[in-house]
C-alpha cells in the first residue's frame, strides 16, 4: 500500500508545481524522483516495510502477486520517465499535470491489483482510464488527438456502463461484493450470477483490447499523442490484465469451466485479428497499436490457462511486453518519419540505437534469449494445459510466425535499405542511450535467467 | 594438481592452449615461436600422459567427473575422462607420435609464410586435442565430440592448401564421406540411451542385461559402420588415399596417431558389446579381410609414393579389424601401436624423399637415392621390413598375432590374410628398390637440389625407426618368452583375455616359419624385379584394373555422387522455386489479402465499432444460454 499513498502525494504535489512556475526540467527531475521513490517503495513493502497499515481487508488487500506486478509496472514507469518525459513537454502547456495524471493513474493500479471488493475494481478502472481520457485528447489543436479522445470516452462508458452492470448482476444474485464470496459454495450458479460474470468479462476484455472488443484500440492508440500511446499499450494494458487475472482467478475460479472456454476463442479471435491486420500497416504507430492487441491476445492465454505457470508467465510477460515496447515508443516519438519507411538506413546512422532495437523487436516477435521468447513459452505451458490447449497452441504458434513478419520489416528498414535522399534522423543523447542500453540488457538477462525476477513471487 | 589423477586434464587442455595462442597469434607470432608453442605443449602432455601411465593403478578405471554436460530427466551425461590401460596406451601414442610429427613438421613446412604456418600448427593441435578428448571421454558423447573434432581438423587439413580446388575436392571428400559414418554412429548412441539410459563406458556391463540380442546386434553394426568411415573401411575407404592432398606430416599424423586409429579405439572401447554380437563379428571379419586385399592388390600399381603408402594404411586397417572380427582385440590394439610407430615413419621419410627430390612424387622418376639420403633410405628400410613383418621386428609380432587368430577363426580367413601379408611385403618392397635403388630417373634440376634433410626431420626419423625395431617386444608370444605377451595382460582390465589356445606349439610354430619363410622369399622376388627400373606399362586387363583402383570411385560418382547431383538439380530447378516457393510465398500473399480485408472492419466510425461489440455480445451470450447446455 505505500505506492497507493505516495503516488497519491506525488499527484497532488505534481498538481501544485506548476503554481510555482517551476521550469521544465525541475519538474521532471520531481516527477522521476518520485517514480523512483513509488518502485523503491514497492520493493521495501515486499520486505516487509509499510509506511501506514490501511487495515481495509474487506476493500483492498496487497498480496505477493501484486506487489511483484506493481513493482514492474513500477519500474517500467521510471525507465518511461527516463526515456519520455523530455517528450511531454512538446505535447502541450500544462507539462506537470500530465506527470500528475500518470500518478493518479499508479493509484488506480494499486486498487486493481489489491481489491478485494468489486466496488474497488470498479474504482480502480475507473481511476485508470478517466484520466487516460484527459491524456489521449491533451494534445488540443490536433484534430487527431480530439476524435480519438472523444472515440475513446463513448466507448469507454459504454464498458463502463456493461461492468456497473454486470456487478449490479453479480449482487442481485449473491447480495455481497466481496470477491471471496460472490461464487460461494453452493453448485450450480443461477443465470444472474453468470449473466454479471459475463458482462464483467466483456468490459475487462474491453480495457485490455481483446478482440472483438479491440475496435477502439487502433484509433485512440494512433490519435493519441505518441508519448502517451507508449504509456497506455503497456503499463496500463498489462495492469488491466493483472486486474482481469486476479477476478476470474480470485472471484470466479470456481466457475472455469464456463469461462475458460470464452477466454480461449476470444485469445484466438484477438491474435488472428491482432497479427493479421499487423501485417498491412504501413505507419509503425499503427503498427505497434495492432502488434500490441497481438500481444493482448498472448496474455489472454494467461487467463485461458490459469494457474501457477501462467501467473508466472503474466508477471514475464508484463516485464518483456512493456520494457521492449516503452524503447521502441520512445525512440518512435522523437523520429521525423513514422512510416516504416522512415526507418531505412537507421542502422548506418546509429549502429546503437537501431541495435537496441533490433533486440526490443526480437523479444516482441518472441526470439530465443530474448525475455519475449520465455514470456511465450510460459503462456503456451499454460495453455496447453486447458481443454482444447493444443488446437489453441497451434494457432498461436502459426501467429506468432505472422508477427515475425511485421516487426521484421521494421528490422529490414533498419539494417538493409539505405536511407532516403534528404532523410533526418534524430540526435540521441547519451543519457537516453544509456538507459535504452539497460533496457536492452534487462530484455537478454531475463531471457536467459527469468528466475531473477519470478523467484520473487515466492520469496 | 599436477599428481594423478587430475594432472590428466592438462593432456587435452594443452594442445587446446596451443591451438588457441597459435590460431589467435599467427598474425603476430614468429615462425620460430609457433614451433616452438606447438611442439612444446605436445611435450608435456606426452609428459603428462606418462605420469598418468606410470601411476595407472591396476584393475577398474580412474574416472575424472569435470561436469555435468547434459541433464535431461533422467538422463545425465557427464563430461568425464576415463583413464585405464586402454586409454593411458593410446594417449602415449597419440602425443608421442604426435610430438615427434610437429617437430617435423617444424621443418617440413619452413616455405610457408608465418601466418599459414600458425594456422597449420593451430590445426595440428587441435586435431590432436580432438583426438585426445576421444580417447579420454569416458562415454560415447564426449567420444562423438572428438570424433566429430577429428573430422572437421582432417578437413582443415587435407585441404590446407586450399588454393588447389583439387585439394579442397579431396577435404570435402573425407568430409562427406566421415559424415556418413558419423550418422551411423550417432544412431548407435541414440539407440543406447533409449534401451539403455546411459551411455557411460562404465555402465555397459550392466547395459548388457538390459539389451536384446538383435538390439546389440543393431548398435554394434552402427558402431561399425561409425568406424568403417573414420577407420578408411570398405565402402568408405575411398577418401583416405584422397586425403593424401594434406601436407606429408598430416598424413602422417592422420595415418599413424590420429583419425583412422580411431574406428579401432571405438571398437576396442566398445568389446563387451562386440563379444555379445558373433554376427557383427563374422561381418567385421569378412569386410576387414576384403579391405585389406582389395587395398593391397591396388597398392602393387601404384606409381605415387603417398598412394602406395595410403593403401597400405587400408590394408593394414583391414588387418585390424579382421583381428577384432576373430575376436583378438587385444591383437588389434597392439597392432594399431606398432603400426603407428612404422606409418609415421613411413610417412615421414617419404616426406623427406620428397622435401629432397623437390615436390616429386612419382617413384618412376626417382631412383638411386640411397647416397644422398642416407639416414632416410636406413630408417625407411627399418620401417619396410617392420610392415612386412620379418622377425624380429615389430611388425612381426603384431602381424603374426593377428594371423594367429584369423587361423582360430577360419583357415579360409588364415589363408587370405597370408596372402594380402605377401602383397604387402612385395609392394612395400616394390616401392623400396623403385625409390632407393637402381640410379636416379629425375630431371638434372632435380638432381642439383637433392639433400638429406635437416635434424629437425631426421631425428624424428631415426626415434620411430628404433621404436619401429623394438616396439613389438611387449607382445613377445608366450612361445618365445615365458612371461611374454605384456601387453595383452596391460589390456586386460578393459579387454578380457579369452583362456584357451586350441592350438600346439608345433603348429605355432609352422605358421610362424611360412609367413616369415615366404615373406623373405617375396622380398628376394621384388628385389630380381626392381632392383634395376624398367617400364611397367601394361596393356592387361587386370593391371589396368588395379592401376584404376578397381574403378571404385568411378562406381560411387556414378552410383550414388551423380544420381544426388541430379536429384539436386531437380530440387533447385523445380521442386524449390514452384513448389516450396509457390507455397511460402502463396501463404505469405493470401496473408497479406486477409488484412487487406479485415482492416476494413476498422471504419473508424464509433457506431460501428459500438454496433460490433454489441452484436458479439450478443452471439457469445445466446450460444453460452442456449446451445451450450
Amino acid at each position: 500500500m505505500n505506492l497507493l499513498l505516495l503516488a497519491a502525494f506525488w499527484g497532488v504535489l505534481m498538481m501544485f508545481i506548476s503554481l510555482s512556475g517551476r521550469s521544465h526540467a525541475t519538474i521532471r527531475l520531481i516527477a522521476q524522483v518520485g517514480m523512483g521513490l513509488l518502485f523503491l517503495s514497492t520493493l521495501a513493502e515486499m520486505q516487509g516495510f509499510l509506511i501506514y497499515d490501511l487495515k481495509a481487508a474487506e476493500m483492498f488487500a496487497m498480496d505477493r502477486y501484486g506487489l511483484v506486478m506493481l513493482s514492474v509496472l513500477s519500474g517500467c514507469g521510471f525507465l518511461y520517465f527516463l526515456l519520455s518525459g523530455r517528450d511531454m513537454a512538446n505535447v502541450g502547456s500544462d507539462y506537470s499535470e500530465y506527470f500528475s495524471l500518470i500518478f493518479f493513474i499508479f493509484c488506480g493500479f494499486v486498487l486493481v491489483l489489491s481489491f478485494t471488493s468489486l466496488l474497488m475494481l470498479f474504482l480502480g478502472i475507473e481511476i485508470v482510464t478517466i484520466p487516460l481520457y484527459i491524456l489521449t485528447g491533451s494534445d488540443k489543436r490536433n484534430l487527431k488527438s480530439n476524435e480519438a479522445s472523444l472515440k475513446y470516452f463513448l466507448l469507454g462508458a459504454f464498458s463502463t456502463g456493461l461492468m456497473l452492470m454486470g456487478i449490479a448482476l453479480i449482487y442481485g444474485a449473491r447480495g455481497t461484493f466481496s470477491t471471496m464470496e460472490v461464487v460461494g459454495a453452493s453448485g450450480i450458479p443461477t443465470r444472474l450470477l453468470l449473466g454479471g460474470l459475463f458482462l464483467m468479462f466483456f468490459s475487462l476484455a474491453f480495457k485490455v483490447s481483446a478482440a472483438p472488443f479491440h475496435f477502439w484500440t487502433p484509433d485512440v492508440y494512433d490519435g493519441a499523442p505518441t508519448v502517451f500511446t507508449s504509456f497506455m499499450a503497456t503499463l496500463v494494458k498489462v495492469a488491466a490484465f493483472a486486474g482481469f487475472l486476479r477476478l476470474f482467478d480470485h472471484a470466479f475460479g470456481s466457475l472455469k469451466t464456463t469461462w475458460q472456454i470464452w477466454a480461449g476463442a476470444v485469445a484466438v479471435l484477438t491474435l488472428i485479428i491482432g497479427n493479421i491486420t499487423a501485417v498491412y500497416q504501413q505507419s509503425v504507430k499503427r503498427l505497434l497499436a495492432y502488434s500490441s492487441i497481438a500481444q493482448a491476445g498472448f496474455m489472454m492465454l494467461g487467463l485461458y490457462g490459469l494457474g501457477d505457470g501462467a501467473r508466472e508467465g503474466m508477471v514475464l510477460y508484463a516485464a518483456s511486453y512493456s520494457l521492449a515496447t516503452i524503447a521502441i515508443f520512445s525512440v518512435l516519438t522523437r523520429m521525423n518519419d513514422y512510416t516504416i519507411e522512415g526507418f531505412n538506413g537507421l542502422a548506418k546512422k546509429d549502429p546503437w540505437i537501431a541495435g537496441i532495437l533490433a533486440v526490443c523487436l526480437l523479444s516482441l516477435a518472441g526470439i530465443p534469449l530474448t525475455a519475449g521468447f520465455l514470456a511465450k513459452f510460459y503462456m503456451l505451458q499454460a495453455a496447453l494445459s486447458a481443454k482444447y490447449g493444443l488446437v489453441v497452441v497451434v494457432i498461436a504458434v502459426l501467429m506468432a510466425a505472422v508477427s515475425v513478419y511485421y516487426y521484421f520489416r521494421v528490422l529490414q528498414a533498419m539494417y538493409f535499405r539505405a536511407a532516403e535522399e534528404g532523410a533526418q534522423f534524430p540526435a540521441f543523447s547519451t543519457g537516453f542511450k544509456r538507459v535504452l542500453t539497460l533496457i536492452a540488457i534487462l530484455i537478454l538477462v531475463l531471457g536467459i535467467q527469468p528466475g531473477l525476477l519470478l523467484h520473487y513471487l515466492y520469496f | 594438481m599436477f599428481s594423478f589423477p587430475n594432472i590428466a586434464y592438462f593432456i587435452p587442455l594443452l594442445p587446446l592452449l596451443g591451438f588457441l595462442v597459435n590460431g589467435l597469434g599467427r598474425k603476430h607470432l614468429s615462425k620460430g615461436a609457433i614451433a616452438w608453442i606447438g611442439s612444446g605443449v605436445l611435450a608435456l602432455a606426452f609428459a603428462a600422459s606418462l605420469v598418468v601411465f606410470l601411476n595407472l593403478p591396476s584393475g577398474g578405471p580412474t574416472l575424472l567427473n569435470a561436469f555435468d554436460f547434459i541433464r535431461i530427466g533422467e538422463l545425465r551425461i557427464p563430461f568425464a575422462f576415463q583413464l585405464d590401460a586402454l586409454s593411458s596406451l593410446f594417449l602415449l601414442i597419440i602425443t608421442g607420435i604426435g610430438f615427434l610429427i610437429h617437430v617435423y613438421s617444424s621443418a617440413y613446412m619452413h616455405e610457408e609464410s608465418a601466418e599459414h604456418y600458425g594456422r597449420y600448427f593451430a590445426y595440428l593441435n587441435l586435431f590432436i586435442f580432438s583426438m585426445l578428448l576421444l580417447v579420454m571421454g569416458a562415454n560415447y558423447v564426449i567420444m562423438f565430440i572428438g570424433w566429430e573434432g577429428v573430422g572437421l581438423c582432417s578437413y582443415l587439413l587435407i585441404g590446407y592448401w586450399f588454393r588447389k580446388p583439387a585439394y579442397t575436392q579431396a577435404a570435402n571428400k573425407a568430409f562427406v564421406m566421415n559424415r556418413v559414418g558419423d550418422l551411423a554412429f550417432l544412431i548407435a548412441i541414440f539407440w543406447l540411451i533409449a534401451r539403455t539410459g546411459s551411455v557411460n563406458f562404465v555402465d555397459l556391463p550392466a547395459a548388457l542385461s538390459s539389451l536384446s540380442s538383435s538390439d546389440i546386434t543393431w548398435i554394434t553394426m552402427l558402431l561399425f559402420v561409425g568406424a568403417t568411415g573414420k577407420s578408411a573401411q570398405i565402402p568408405l575407404y575411398t577418401w583416405l588415399p584422397d586425403a593424401m592432398a594434406g601436407p606429408t606430416p598430416v598424413s602422417a599424423l592422420i595415418h599413424a596417431a590420429t583419425m583412422v586409429t580411431a574406428g579401432i579405439y571405438m571398437i576396442a572401447r566398445s568389446n563387451l558389446l562386440y563379444t555379445a554380437a558373433p554376427l557383427t563379428l563374422n561381418v567385421i571379419a569378412v569386410i576387414g579381410i576384403a579391405t585389406a586385399l582389395l587395398a593391397a592388390s591396388i597398392a602393387i600399381r601404384q606409381n605415387d609414393i603417398k598412394k602406395v603408402l595410403a593403401y597400405s594404411t587400408v590394408s593394414q586397417l583391414g588387418f585390424m579389424f579382421l583381428a577384432i572380427g576373430a575376436g583378438a582385440y587385444g591383437a588389434a590394439v597392439f597392432h594399431v601401436m606398432t603400426h603407428a610407430f612404422f606409418k609415421a615413419l613411413l610417412f615421414l621419410g617419404s616426406g623427406s624423399v620428397i622435401h629432397a627430390m623437390s615436390g616429386e612424387q612419382d617413384i618412376r622418376r626417382m631412383g638411386g637415392l640411397k647416397k644422398v639420403l642416407p639416414i632416410t633410405y636406413f630408417t625407411f628400410l627399418i620401417g619396410c621390413i617392420a610392415i612386412a613383418g620379418i622377425p624380429p621386428f615389430s611388425g612381426f609380432f603384431s602381424k603374426d598375432a593377428i594371423l594367429l587368430s584369423a587361423f582360430l577363426k577360419s583357415p579360409i580367413l588364415y589363408g587370405v590374410a597370408l596372402f594380402t601379408a605377401l602383397l604387402t611385403a612385395f609392394y612395400m618392397f616394390r616401392m623400396f628398390f623403385l625409390t632407393f635403388g637402381g640410379t636416379f630417373r629425375g630431371t638434372d634440376e632435380q638432381k642439383h637440389h637433392l639433400h638429406e634433410s635437416p635434424l629437425a626431420m631426421t631425428l624424428p626419423l631415426m626415434v620411430l625407426a628404433v621404436l619401429s625395431v623394438i616396439g613389438g617386444w611387449v607382445g613377445i608370444p608366450e612361445l618365445f618368452l615365458h612371461g611374454g605377451e605384456r601387453l595383452i595382460e596391460f589390456l586386460s582390465p578393459v579387454i578380457p583375455v579369452v583362456e584357451g589356445h586350441a592350438i600346439s606349439h608345433s603348429t605355432e610354430y609352422l605358421l610362424m616359419g611360412l609367413s616369415t619363410g615366404l615373406v623373405l622369399s617375396v622380398i628376394f622376388f621384388a628385389w630380381t624385379r626392381y632392383r634395376q627400373y624398367r617400364s611397367e606399362e601394361s596393356s592387361a586387363p587386370f593391371a589396368r584394373l588395379l592401376e584404376n583402383k578397381w574403378y571404385v570411385d568411378e562406381l560411387y560418382q556414378t552410383a550414388i555422387v551423380q544420381p544426388l547431383h541430379r536429384f539436386g538439380g531437380w530440387l533447385r530447378s523445380f521442386f524449390e522455386p514452384k513448389i516450396v516457393d509457390g507455397l511460402i510465398q502463396g501463404v505469405g500473399r493470401s496473408i497479406r489479402y486477409i488484412s487487406q480485408q479485415i482492416r476494413l472492419l476498422q471504419s473508424g466510425q464509433t457506431g460501428n465499432y459500438a454496433l460490433w461489440m454489441v452484436i458479439s455480445i450478443v452471439v457469445i451470450l445466446s450460444i453460452q444460454f442456449f446451445v451450450r447446455k
